[in-house]
């Protein structure tokens, strides 16, 4: 009996033995790849930033030494006056300034606003033509296709600072036209992109469908691509002047009025100056939130653009327009000789669009949007005259002054420095991804509706990725430069934190995404919650996670170089620099360094990306 | 304009092998309609059908062969010249291909963009005339009440009017649908079928229509080309065709047991059809006012 038992297992064992593994799927290798290789990078990028615990403890020292300056916080319309006191203590008195420096703040914020719009409708213009170009299904030829998609990867590279240094040399004296330009030309990148990827994931029957009515390639376009891929432009647009009104904060570091450089301004304005920086942050905080929220409504409005309300408004709405609209439906039931003028009285009266609820909010988000850019044009008043007339093309490349354009040069150093920082700003970038995917690990997963225990769990981490995302990650690293004095360190750590905010949200919406088929046969089979997490809702979501996480990598790369602007270090630094020095030939090749990292990333992350799918 | 005895199409010798494909989507496909005439064409899903019809107008490039549409070779001709004549030509899809964010009045009116010069946006750019025509068109088919909803928030048979106003729009010569009620329920199948029979009738329309149900093919055509596998198996008028006969050439059509064993699959299917659809029609016509009487 045991004989026959011992034969029948070893015979099972040798088929197990002599089944043939069949080879690991690219996907699968470059997925693991992925992670093993973001792990150990940013290990060592975590390392040699050296935060070691004397550097934690000069942190702390900063902090509370940045503190003791920067309090009690004085508030636009409010002034602090320090009392030296017997034995030298001081005491500090608030009072009421007058409403001076309040106006004073709202103008900034309106300019700010200003710009940001101004600059973004530009990009959202300019970003048509390019997408048309960009996109698979609608270039017209595989040149066209490569030098749109150039534009796009060159204007995602090159940051709105330089653009504006450059400019505001070329129009001296343009007012925002610099700003608004820049904003505009950078801003194309991301639009670009992202409509030119709408555009690609339209339905083509519609298009087919317009080309066989003998529809010309524009009338296939404006027909039958654009209302498809609109609503995508729109929400794109909107996005976009979320991430631009966060960047508006290093726009003042080079002197773009708003917010911005009101901060710089206090930042350099000795003690006094101090006691206003908390308060402007907290301004510019409480501007993005309400931006954030504003437009996040829109984009979802825009999304579900069906009428589904089941409110007791809605409904009475809808009662109402039913009662109304009867009356024309219901046609008198006149004799058959009327039936012919009857007819065409009908369609006499349905040439003009009735003006029902629809049509009233389309109308007037329309006119809204419309007037909301055109108040930015006129709040602004860049000068237009200046794009046509006044280029001082002379002065870039004069001699006397020490500037010139061409050749590029790094200005007296060598490759190696220059790689050197290069090597500073990615390792910001790794460092800063494996923090935020570290933390996200924790915060993504429980605020999946899925895996979160129950929704009190869920909506709390949710709230934290939320909070995390509507705080600009660049005032983060701004309030990190002066905590922790300047560095990679508060660059990388800025990052971190920042990027919890857009990964723990993308991880989250990720796993809620899993067919969830699996997850209940785990769970009907007796698997407890982490069980089923580990066993279906993870394997199935590492695809994407890995997508996000390049994503990050692509994006902290970006954040990295414009973050050495403000004092993080590596190349975005040295582009400060030579900025400052109105050296544009060593912009030009920072620039060029900057392009090809940025580029090389982006390749990577796409070919990783492709071998995923 | 060609005189009434020549034909509308004329297809000779047609081949098509798309690149990378092992057999050919069609060969040796000759075939000939007459003005006026109505054609179904007839077959399995993979015969060749769409392919044929999407030749007639140009939106595909034949291997081998001619086709001539209207007295114009259609492969001869390429930009303005191609255009102009498929304007003239309507063409209805089986998933009705509506722009579905736009309103129905303006898929409607992209019917006319052949005749006009430059890309249009919103119902405005568009003359008046051609709102007026368009809004006619709509009355007919029965949705001028619904002129400005978003095309997709129509029901599928709804959607399919609307593609058949928007074929209208170009005031073609021929009508080519493609099959046009493959996703849709017996009853809007019925009122889409009946409703392209009755539009033809009113202008003379010379229609070519592809469909895969041997039922509603023989109730519906004045003549039947089956396809099979890329090459036309049968061309008949079905006037003096009884159902019997067709299917037995049907199945004659089919080789394999496999095939035949499809077609029983689908002749079961129609059958179950048409009879769910008399019952509707039997409890339509019990409650006085069916959907069409309304529209």
């Amino acid at each position: 009996m045991t004989a026959v038992q011992d034969d029948r297992a070893t015979s099972v064992a040798d088929r197990v033995a002599g089944i043939r593994r069949p080879p690991p799927r690219t996907s699968t290798i470059v997925s693991y790849g992925v992670i093993i290789g973001i792990a150990v990078l940013g290990v060592a990028s975590f390392l040699s930033l050296d935060y070691s615990f004397r550097n934690v403890e000069t942190t702390f020292d900063n902090i509370s030494r940045f503190l003791a300056s920067a309090t009690p916080l004085e508030w636009p319309g409010w002034e602090v006056v320090a009392t030296v006191g017997e034995g030298g203590t001081k005491s500090y008195v608030t009072e009421w300034a007058g409403w001076d420096p309040i106006i004073h703040v709202g103008g900034s914020i309106l300019i700010t606003l200003a710009l940001v719009v101004a600059g973004t409708s530009l990009a959202a213009v300019l970003s048509v033509p390019v997408a048309y170009g960009a996109a698979r299904n609608t270039t017209p030829n595989p040149v066209v296709m490569a030098v749109c998609r150039g534009i796009g990867v060159v204007a995602r590279a090159v940051p709105d600072v330089a653009l504006v240094v450059f400019f505001a040399f070329l129009w001296f004296g343009a007012g925002t036209l610099p700003a608004i330009v820049a904003v505009g030309l950078h801003s194309v990148g991301m639009i670009s992109k992202m409509m030119a990827d709408a555009i690609e994931q339209i339905d083509e029957g519609p298009r087919l469908a317009v080309k066989a009515t003998g529809g010309s390639t524009s009338q296939q376009f404006w027909s039958g691509v654009v209302p498809q891929a609109l609503p995508a432009w729109i929400a794109v647009t909107l996005h976009r002047a979320d991430i631009n009104l966060r960047g508006t904060v290093i726009l003042g570091v080079v002197g773009v009025a708003g917010l911005g450089y009101d901060l710089d301004e206090a930042l350099h304005a000795g003690p006094a100056g101090m006691r206003r920086v908390i308060p402007i942050v907290l301004i510019i905080i409480a501007l993005c939130v309400l931006f954030e929220i504003v437009s996040s409504s829109i984009r979802a409005r825009l999304l579900n653009v069906r009428p589904t309300g089941r409110g007791l408004g809605d409904s009475l709405v809808r009662a109402a327009q039913r009662r109304t609209a009867k009356p024309a439906a219901a046609a008198p039931a006149g004799p058959r000789a009327d039936a012919v003028t009857e007819r065409h009285r009908r369609i006499e009266a349905a040439l003009h669009r009735p003006w029902d609820r629809a049509r009233v909010t389309t109308t007037l988000w329309i006119w809204l949007g419309l007037a909301a850019v055109a108040l930015a044009y006129l709040y602004t008043q860049p000068d237009l005259i200046r794009l046509v007339s006044g280029w001082r093309f002379d002065q870039v490349s004069n001699e006397a002054l020490d500037r010139a354009v061409w050749p590029p040069n790094f200005g007296g150093r060598d490759l190696g420095d220059v790689l050197g920082a290069v090597v500073t700003t990615l390792t910001v970038a790794f460092a800063a991804t494996l923090m935020a995917a570290l933390i996200s690990a924790v915060v993504g997963p429980l605020s999946a509706r899925n895996v979160a225990p129950n929704h009190w769990v869920r909506n709390a981490f949710r709230g934290i990725a939320l909070v995390v995302r509507a705080i600009p990650d660049l005032v983060v690293a701004i309030l990190f430069i002066i905590a922790t004095g300047f560095g990679p360190q508060a660059a990388a750590l800025a990052l971190g934190i920042g990027g919890v905010g857009l990964l723990g949200k993308l991880i989250g919406d990720s796993m809620e995404e899993v067919p969830n088929g699996p997850e209940r046969a785990l769970a009907a089979a007796g698997g407890s919650r982490p069980q089923v997490f580990f066993a279906s809702t993870v394997p199935m979501s590492v695809p994407s996670l890995v997508s996000h996480l390049m994503y990050l990598l692509e994006q902290n790369v970006r954040s990295a170089t414009l973050l050495g602007i403000v004092g993080g270090g590596g190349i975005g630094f040295l582009l400060m620099n030579a900025l400052q020095g109105r050296h544009f030939d060593q912009v030009l090749a920072f620039l060029f360094v900057i392009i090809l990292m940025v580029v090389v990333i982006e390749s990577v992350s796409i070919l990783i990306r492709r071998a995923l799918k | 304009m060609t005189s009434s005895d020549t034909p509308v199409v004329q297809i000779t010798g047609l081949g098509k092998t798309y690149p990378g494909a092992q057999e050919p989507a069609l060969s040796g496909v000759s075939l000939s309609v007459a003005r006026g005439e109505i054609v179904v064409l007839l077959g399995l899903s993979g015969s060749g059908k769409s392919t044929l019809l999407r030749h007639i107008n140009g939106l595909e490039t034949p291997t081998v062969g001619r086709v001539v549409s209207i007295g114009q070779d259609v492969s001869a001709l390429t930009g303005r010249d191609l255009r102009t004549l498929r304007g003239r030509i309507g063409f209805i899809f089986q998933q009705f291909e509506l722009v579905g964010p736009l309103t129905v009045l303006e898929n409607v009116l992209t019917g006319s963009l052949s005749t006009l010069r430059g890309p249009r946006v919103g119902t405005w750019s568009y003359p008046r005339e051609s709102r007026l025509k368009a809004l006619a068109h709509l009355e007919r088919v029965g949705l001028l009440e619904r002129a400005y909803q978003r095309a997709d928030t129509l029901s599928g048979g709804q959607q399919q009017r609307v593609a058949i106003a928007r074929a209208l729009m170009q005031d073609p010569e021929i009508l080519l649908a493609d099959e046009p009620v493959a996703s849709l329920d017996p009853e809007s199948s019925s009122q889409v079928m009946s409703l392209i029979r009755e539009i033809a009738a009113e202008r003379g329309l010379t229609v070519v229509c592809s469909l895969h149900q041997v039922e509603l093919a023989l109730g519906w055509g004045d003549r039947v080309v089956g396809l099979r596998a890329g090459e036309v198996v049968l061309d008949t008028p079905t006037n003096d065709l009884s159902k019997d006969k067709v299917m037995e050439i049907y199945g004659r059509v089919a080789t394999t047991t496999g095939e035949l064993a499809a077609i029983e699959q689908e002749l079961a299917e129609v059958r179950e059809q048409l009879l769910t659809e008399e019952l509707r029609k039997g409890a339509h016509e019990n409650e006085h006012g069916t959907d069409a009487g309304k529209s």
